[in-house]
């Protein structure tokens, strides 16, 4: 055994095996429990760079943030009251 | 009974720890539970358990007999919690005493099995191949404790009776969790029993550490003292030096501890550290963890938002329903630079937002709109006449302070007074938003006296306002800078 970490990599994987058969009854036993917003157990113990989301997310990782302003988007209501009230502040200093 | 301990012995055999660990899953169902409860009773359960575990090795593995002791010890702690929990998952319906089982007898019991275990270690010579057992106590410790904090305050335990209903009304919230609080006490001697592991590497519980620092955050974040976490990782930087990288651990710690520690971020406000953190658990993330990833976006986004002023889009908000509900309202408001919209929609997630501690620095989100609204005020000003024909077109710079008042306004039944609008401009052009500012000064020293342009973090807005003219005159080259004008 060349060390406890090389142990638990292999053991994952055999334990993730022997769990599945397990899940319909799991839901019978008392000791499972549902926390709504904890960050929860995940199902193996660990996943080959593969199976990351990083791998996988590729063509959506591109596309996670954008610009938080909008030039293409001026018709919108907003835009059209915002350049109406605009307007009426230019007409009241002609005056 | 008996295949539980086949299963022991061939893992005890075969090294293998977490198939070990799975022989002291209380998370079975009924039927396996009563097997084990009734293979035998008070009087007789540690001999039972010591000639099973005494015959279920053999060989040049077979386990000596101090560990033979530890282990006896162990499982006849784990037959009496396994009788605890099957008076509640399966209560016998005619005889009346039976039913007297509770949470806290469960908890307590469990207890008794994590400090044989943790004797086991001290005492009988447990290998630190076996350290997932403490992971499975550990777990489970923390579900026992919350049931039974759960169920006293309800007041429905039968260990109290009627007294618990009485007892309500002046309950602290130390003793609301009293037993998670325990609970953190006996993880912490599970931390420290790793931790303290002088063994060589190859054979030391040092590898159990970050499993349960995980279990110790989630413990401290549910106790809302989520800066307890703190004294765990400066204990773990102090012996950071003999301690393995947390990149050669199993991708599953890895990825929770990287959470926590990016929320711990968070929650003081180092946005960029946070960020940073963040970012590395997604990445590593399992792709088919969803409920994960949504937690992880959860504080990812608004960090996000803060440190480079852009939004999620709407593709990555369709995958999860729960953060489209979240933010994609705002996110709108942000983006059009509605102020009295973004109010209104930071006041209806009030609730969701404060619950999830995100409340302030969506807040802060605010600050964005108010320049995209500016924005577009700026843009609406359109362009001066050329200098000369054919010159190059320059935008409108000087504009009365009463526009933005106008646009502050809009949507809203409150209008501003005139200082209260250039209050508000000259903060988006001081701050450099604050923000980004503060968290720019704890990693570079002395940043607080290098003028805020060397900071290399993108402005607001830039300009100055001329009062007796009740005029803003924006710079003319990238008056808002990093979108464009």
């Amino acid at each position: 055994m060349a060390s406890a970490q090389n142990t638990s990599k292999s053991d994952a994987k055999s334990a993730a095996a022997e769990t599945k058969p397990d899940d319909v009854t799991v839901a019978k036993s008392a000791a499972a429990l549902e926390e709504d917003d904890e960050f929860e157990d995940f199902p193996v113990d660990d996943w080959a760079p593969e199976e990351t989301e990083a791998a996988n997310g590729t063509e959506a990782t591109q596309h996670l943030w954008e610009e938080s302003w909008d030039d293409d988007d001026t018709t919108d209501d907003f835009s059209t009251q915002l350049k109406e009230e605009l307007k009426k502040v230019d007409a009241s200093k002609k005056r | 009974m008996e295949s539980l301990f086949l299963d022991f012995g061939a893992a005890q055999m075969r090294k293998r720890g977490y198939e070990l660990s799975n022989t002291l899953s209380p998370n079975l169902d009924t039927v396996r539970l009563r097997a084990v409860w009734n293979s035998c009773d008070a009087d007789d359960v540690k001999s039972v358990v010591r000639r099973y575990i005494q015959n279920s090795t053999s060989g040049p593995e077979k386990l000596v007999q101090e560990e033979v002791q530890g282990w006896t010890e162990v499982f006849a702690a784990y037959w009496k919690a396994v009788g605890e929990l099957l008076a509640i998952q399966d209560p016998p319906s005619t005889n009346g005493l039976s039913t007297r089982s509770s949470w806290t007898r469960v908890y307590d019991t469990w207890k008794e099995m994590l400090s044989a275990l943790i004797r086991g270690y001290n005492t009988y010579g447990f290998e630190a191949w076996t350290i997932p057992c403490l992971y499975v106590a550990g777990k489970y410790l923390r579900v026992f404790a919350i049931k039974a904090d759960a169920e006293r305050n309800s007041g429905n335990s039968h260990e109290n009776g009627g007294a618990a209903n009485f007892q309500d009304d002046f309950n602290p919230e130390s003793e609301q969790n009293e037993k998670l609080e325990d609970c953190a006490r006996q993880l912490n001697r599970v931390f420290n029993l790793c931790l303290s592991d002088r063994a060589p590497l190859d054979e030391s519980r040092k590898w159990g550490i970050y499993h349960v620092i995980n279990l110790l955050f989630k413990t401290y974040f549910k106790l809302n003292s989520a800066s307890l976490s703190k004294n765990i990782l400066k204990a773990l930087s102090a012996g950071r030096g003999d301690m393995p990288d947390l990149s050669v651990f199993p991708a599953s710690q890895q990825v929770t501890f990287k959470y926590y520690e990016g929320v711990l971020y968070f929650l003081e406000e180092n946005y960029v550290e946070a960020e940073k953190h963040l970012t590395e658990a997604w990445g590593l993330c399992h792709k088919d963890a969803m409920r994960n990833k949504e937690l992880i976006l959860t504080y990812l986004i608004p960090c996000h938002l803060l440190t480079t002023h852009t939004l999620p889009t709407q593709r990555l908000l369709e995958r999860y329903p729960r953060l489209q509900k979240f933010f994609l309202p705002l996110a709108k408001c942000i983006k059009r630079g509605e102020l009295h919209a973004f109010d209104l929609a930071l006041q209806e997630g009030e609730d969701e937002f404060v619950k999830r501690r995100i409340y302030l620095t969506l807040e802060r989100g605010r600050d964005i709109a108010l320049r995209n609204l500016l924005r577009k005020v700026f843009i609406a000003g359109g362009f001066e006449e050329p200098k000369e024909p054919g010159g190059p077109r320059v935008r409108r710079t000087r504009i009365p302070i009463a526009e933005f008042a106008a646009a502050i306004s809009l949507g809203s039944q409150e209008t501003l007074d005139n200082d209260e609008v250039e209050c508000l401009l000259a903060n988006m052009i001081y701050k450099v938003s604050q923000v980004l500012h503060t968290i720019a000064s704890p990693t570079r020293r002395h940043s607080w006296r290098v003028p805020l342009r060397n900071l290399e973090l993108p402005n607001l807005m830039k300009g100055y306002i001329a009062r007796e003219r009740g005029i803003l005159v924006l710079s003319k080259n990238g008056a808002f800078p990093g979108t464009g004008v």
